[in-house]
């Protein structure tokens, strides 16, 4: 199955990209493809603990099971608007 | 009215979005890029269908708690000078204490919980740095 993998911020300056697609078995699961892009591109894992994970625009917890052609985004802390 | 938008915020324009017969009170929040050891703009990054989804669900929830009469939430995407609007929020409610409490709960969530995030644009490359 293929899955959309979406970069903000500055995970997108770590891998140099806005996303890419990531190919994989079925039955993949969030956090698995989290370790799969982490242990690609290991500048990543200094934030993995402030990570937040989406799919399909919603947070998920990281036992989601994901589909073909989801979303995945992985999102640095927010902070937006004023201070 | 929820918005994320390149182009400079109507502060009227939300205002009037929100003017019902049976609001006796609106607050207009604005959060403004403030003059920063030499910040000359912020630039705001936003995942879009993200953004747009969970400001609907925060105004519903804010609606919900606050028993409010309308709220819109527009907030500005790309590149915003020192002195420019970043945010509007508008509430109107019966009474101004809902709407006063609305537009700073409203706020709060909007830095918790939108993916937006925004990077300082200094007069010299090398000082750009993230902004929390």
């Amino acid at each position: 199955m293929r899955i959309q993998v979406r970069l903000f911020a500055t995970y997108r300056e770590i891998v140099g990209s806005r996303g890419f697609t990531w190919s994989s078995r079925d039955g993949l699961s969030l956090r698995e493809l989290v370790d799969g892009v982490v242990a690609k591109y290991p500048r990543l894992a200094d934030h993995r603990d402030t990570m937040l994970l989406a799919v399909n625009h919603d947070l998920a917890a990281s036992d989601r099971i994901l589909r073909d052609g989801d979303e995945v985004a992985l999102l640095p802390p927010v902070s937006g608007g004023a201070r | 009215m929820i918005e994320v938008r390149r182009a400079r915020i109507d502060l009227e324009a939300v205002v009037d979005s929100v003017r019902r017969d049976d609001a006796g009170a609106i607050v207009l929040f604005v959060g403004t890029v403030r003059s920063d050891e030499r910040v000359k703009a912020l630039d705001y990054e936003v995942y879009r269908p993200m953004a747009i989804k969970s400001l609907t669900a925060l105004a519903e929830r804010a609606k919900d708690k606050f028993g409010l009469t309308d709220l819109s939430i527009v907030h500005r995407l790309g590149r915003v000078p020192v002195g420019g609007d970043s945010v509007a929020i508008a509430c109107a409610a019966v009474h101004r204490a809902e709407a006063f409490a609305a537009c700073a709960w409203v706020m709060d969530e909007v830095k918790r919980i939108v993916p937006i995030w925004k990077t300082e644009i200094a007069d010299h490359p090398s000082r750009v740095r993230r902004r929390r």
